[in-house]
């Protein structure tokens, strides 16, 4: 297992910063290797990543999400396989230090992205200034999640959140 | 094209030995020689090019998910569906010639198959009272007699409105809407007899009465059972689904008295390692289950579970999830202990080394989904089986988490859909008042009638006027005399078709045809071209466009003929503006967004890529039961018994059917060829029988009210399934199935256990036949 960490803190409070990367969907805005993200589901995402013509997709469970806090993920087959997790560290009222840690499984070092630590290091240090970039320019989040998960169970913060909120009688 | 048969056709069985795989050349080049028999090949490209894709057709068949937009195949159908959506495109048609030359009563005595045959109809017909003959009629008398009829009711609840899963969601919104104003919440579906009572065992134990994954959660999963049904023949594109799984790594447990081809090997027609190869094995372990084992299986894997985590304390169960999101575990654990292997072990016919290799499985497993169809829902215990396969899910934490879950795998393409809809007779209040705030009438609230249930009210005289829009209720409706006996009670039956079947043969004194478009076909109003949507399995909502021309021009699409026969019959008792449904679909969807909740802003949704996720409420971490979390429950069961002499029987289809509709007498997977009329019995239950192959004998059904219920003349076919159990086609052997024998809590007939003692009638073993193909 390879292992990458990196750090960088970030001029807004723990709860924007937390509350802008729940917000999946958002990050080909202003990651460079994300192209697109589905949030299908709380816990289950599916990414297209890649870097000039070269695509790699696969679809990641959200293992374990607590407000203000951590976001771990794990991806799902057999392909692009690693885990990886986000945490935030109030700093100061209004910093953030942000920690990005990826696990990658060793036979997955042809991965174009993940594949090579040193690599996969200068990814996720232009992604987390990029990242910087965007949440300090704007100043506050464009959406927010506030749930939890715990195991790859959801635990909503309200008992009827709106996505609940569907036909529940007994189908044949 | 070929031309429809004047005759039955008379071809002799012949019997090899089952296949050992599904798919592969072999079912393109079936699909192709049965869509050029049924129609040109420009039209049956027309159709199939566009099957299944993004603004294209919906295969009409099963309810299987759709790949994400941009992941689809060009050709994204199975050998099933360009099946049946050429046999909906066919090019044959029935004029009123044809029913000037077929007198009622000889249509009452043709196959379904012949009747299937003859090709699409075109114009409405009527069969009066007395008459023997359908004859043409307008579209205004044939609707003026019918509103007449329902108008001249004492009741409301004397007329039954009949849901086929066929039906849009449009029309089913319209049909519910329309009886509802009329004053009834009879509206029995097919739902009734295919998903009951995983419906019921899903809303009472999770909180919603639909399946919980995705085709993602299916290519993820580490462990997938197969509980009970047949993917080869019945829901073929999920065998592609398990082939991505099992390229992901997944094992899969087949559970089945019959060892179906599809559950052993796949052989994906859509790639190299199918065509030229020997494809993908899907069940690492195949089950032989007894017919009515499946709830002592799941006791069986659920007490070794419970014994595991005795031996190595918190490591197999998940306790957070039990602790915060379930209730009933102590009970339902203390239950569990009880159950003994003896019983599980006769219960199941499996042996007990065979249910622990599953239960290692299973605690090797992080994610783990379990399919069912209807070799579960048609038990007498269905729902409790049901319970405990979400049981076994929650010991683990497989529900609401990725690459895990509950998968009933429903086989007709809106079946789900029109349930979402408000097609049932007992609608919870919260729907009834959103109707009435949008249109303003006061819904019946006293519940309806299930099918089950109109039967008895059609035998006993309760039921005058019976409406069915799409589907064949006369061969889908168990105990075939009785339903016969209580249709042609009805003062008028009506069907709105596409095809001729046996419902138009077996009806009320007065009776009608009233001829629709196809899901294939242009659907242009006055508002111009519409679409119609479907909800599949997964709970996806998307859009179904027809693209070729329509069979007459006579036809009108189900929402015309709703929407005039309730312009007619409410006859401006309420302000819903049917005339602008019928013009605009749009504005049904816009109302439909109205009241039934998760569908705001359907129009604009529905019609994106994909179209809509409906949300399942257990993955966003809610349990809307009764105690706000999980249910575990406390299943008991009885063991189906048959005595001395006698067989477990279960109906199936065959690998060349759709539902009720045969289109060949060919079951090419389990090597049976000519015939239909076969019984599929074990060797050595044979043999104890004093039975031989080739054998004729008359299927006779046990049941307590000691009324015979005989399916006469099948030919014995030494088959491998389950000892003490026996399989045979339905529609053919519905005749066997009591009315009253029903699945406890959901009402839904059981069409598996059924008790039968196979009677030699006469005719011996037939030499000829005998070992020829073996």
């Amino acid at each position: 297992m390879n292992t990458v960490e990196e750090t960088l803190e970030i001029e807004v409070p723990v709860r924007t910063a937390y509350n802008q990367w729940t917000q999946f969907k958002s990050f080909p805005r202003f990651m460079s290797t994300v192209k697109s993200v589905e949030h299908l589901r709380p816990t289950l995402t599916r990414w297209v990543v890649g870097r000039g013509p070269v695509r790699r997709e696969f679809t990641a469970e959200i293992v374990e999400q607590q407000p203000d806090s951590r976001v771990v993920w794990q991806s799902l087959g057999r392909r692009s396989c690693h885990r990886g997790e986000v945490t935030f560290r109030p700093t100061a009222p209004d910093r953030t230090a942000v920690t990005v840690r990826i696990e990658v499984e060793r036979r997955a070092v042809s991965d174009f992205v993940m594949g090579v630590s040193g690599f996969t290091r200068r990814v996720i240090r232009s992604e987390l200034a990029r990242f910087k970039e965007f949440i300090e320019g704007l100043g506050e989040e464009g959406g927010a999640w506030r749930g939890t998960i715990c195991n790859g169970h959801v635990q909503p913060v309200e008992p009827q959140p709106p996505r609940s909120r569907v036909p529940r009688w007994p189908v044949g | 094209m070929k031309k429809p048969p004047s005759e039955e056709p008379e071809e002799r069985l012949t019997v090899t030995p089952p296949k050992k795989w599904a798919a592969g050349v072999p079912a393109v080049t079936h699909a192709l020689e049965y869509s050029l028999e049924e129609t040109s090949l420009p039209r049956a490209g027309a159709a199939l090019l566009t099957m299944n894709q993004v603004d294209g057709i919906d295969c009409p068949g099963c309810a299987w998910a759709d790949p994400s937009p941009g992941h689809r195949h060009r050709n994204e159908y199975c050998e099933n569906g360009a099946k049946h959506i050429t046999d909906e495109a066919t090019s044959r048609r029935i004029t009123a010639d044809f029913f000037r030359r077929h007198p009622v009563s000889e249509l009452g005595r043709r196959s379904d198959l012949w009747l299937n045959k003859q090709g699409r109809l075109t114009e409405p017909m009527v069969k009066r009272p007395h008459s023997d003959h359908y004859e043409p009629i307008s579209w205004h008398d044939a609707l003026e007699l019918l509103s007449g009829e329902l108008r001249s009711l004492d009741s409301p609840d004397e007329a039954v409105f009949y849901t086929s899963g066929r039906v849009s969601n449009e029309a089913a919104f319209l049909l519910q809407l329309f009886a509802r104003a009329f004053g009834t919440n009879n509206l029995p579906d097919c739902s009734n007899m295919c998903h009951e009572s995983s419906g019921f065992a899903l809303h009472e134990t999770l909180g919603t009465g639909k399946g919980t994954v995705s085709l993602e959660d299916i290519h993820h999963a580490d462990l997938i059972f197969l509980v009970g049904q047949n993917p080869g023949s019945n829901h073929p594109r999920q065998l592609s689904a398990l082939e991505q799984a099992k390229l992901n790594g997944a094992r899969i447990i087949a559970v089945n008295p019959l060892p179906e081809a599809g559950l052993l090997r796949f052989r994906n027609p859509q790639n190299v390692r199918g065509v030229v190869g020997n494809g993908v094995a899907i069940a690492d372990r195949f089950l032989q289950i007894r017919i009515g084992g499946d709830l002592a299986l799941f006791q069986g894997l659920n007490r070794l579970l419970l014994e595991a985590e005795d031996a190595r304390p918190g490591t197999v169960l998940d306790h957070d999830f039990i602790r915060s999101g379930t209730s009933g575990f102590e009970a339902f654990s203390q239950h569990a202990r009880t159950i003994a292997w003896e019983d599980i072990l006769s219960a199941t016919g499996l042996s007990r080394n065979e249910i622990e290799a599953v239960g290692d499985e299973v605690l090797r497993s992080r994610r783990i989904i379990v399919c069912w169809a209807m070799g579960v829902t048609q038990q007498k215990h269905a729902v409790p089986t049901v319970r405990e396969i979400v049981n076994f899910l929650l010991l683990r934490g497989n529900i609401g988490r990725a690459g895990a879950g509950a998968c009933p795998v429903r086989g007709h393409s809106n079946v789900q859909g029109d349930r979402t809809m408000g097609i049932w007779e007992r609608m919870p209040d919260s729907f009834l008042d959103a109707l009435q705030r949008e249109f303003g009438f006061e819904p019946p609230r006293a519940h309806g009638l299930d099918s089950v249930s109109s039967i008895r009210a059609m035998l006993e005289g309760r039921i005058k006027v019976f409406l069915g829009v799409a589907g064949n209720f006369v061969r889908a409706a168990p105990d075939s005399a009785v339903t016969e006996e209580a249709m042609r009670q009805c003062r008028l039956t009506a069907h709105v078709s596409t095809k001729l079947n046996r419902s138009h043969t077996v009806c009320g004194r007065t009776a009608l045809i009233l001829p629709t478009l196809g899901r294939t076909e242009v659907d242009i109003q006055c508002g111009g071209q519409q679409f119609v949507t479907v909800e599949n399995s997964m709970s996806e909502v998307h859009t179904s466009r027809g693209r070729l021309k329509p069979a007459s021009k006579l036809l009108l699409s189900e929402v015309a003929i709703l929407c005039r026969l309730a312009r007619r019959t409410l006859d401006g008792k309420t302000d819903i503006p049917w005339e602008r449904f019928e013009a605009d679909y749009g504005t049904i969807r816009e109302r439909i967004s109205h009241v039934v909740p998760g569908l705001h802003d359907f129009s604009r949704r529905v019609a994106r890529p994909g179209g809509i996720r409906l949300p399942n409420p257990v993955n966003e971490g809610v349990f809307a039961t009764s105690v706000g979390k999980a249910l575990f429950t406390r299943n008991a069961w009885e063991m189906p018994h048959a005595p001395e002499g006698h067989l477990l029987l279960q109906t199936l289809r065959s690998h060349d059917q759709w539902n009720t509709v045969p289109y060949t007498d060919d079951d090419r997977y389990r090597g049976i060829r000519g015939s239909r009329r076969v019984v599929l019995v074990d060797p050595t239950d044979l043999v104890e029988l004093g039975l031989a192959e080739g054998q004729h004998v008359d299927l006779v059904s046990v049941w307590d009210d000691d009324a015979e219920r005989r399916a006469e003349d099948f030919e014995v076919v030494p088959y491998p399934t389950a000892r003490g159990c026996a399989a045979a086609y339905y529609p053919e052997t519905n005749v066997l199935v009591p009315l009253d024998s029903v699945a406890d809590i959901s009402n839904q007939p059981t069409s598996k256990g059924i008790v039968v003692r196979l009677e030699p009638n006469g005719t011996g073993p037939d030499p000829t036949m005998s070992n020829s193909g073996r």
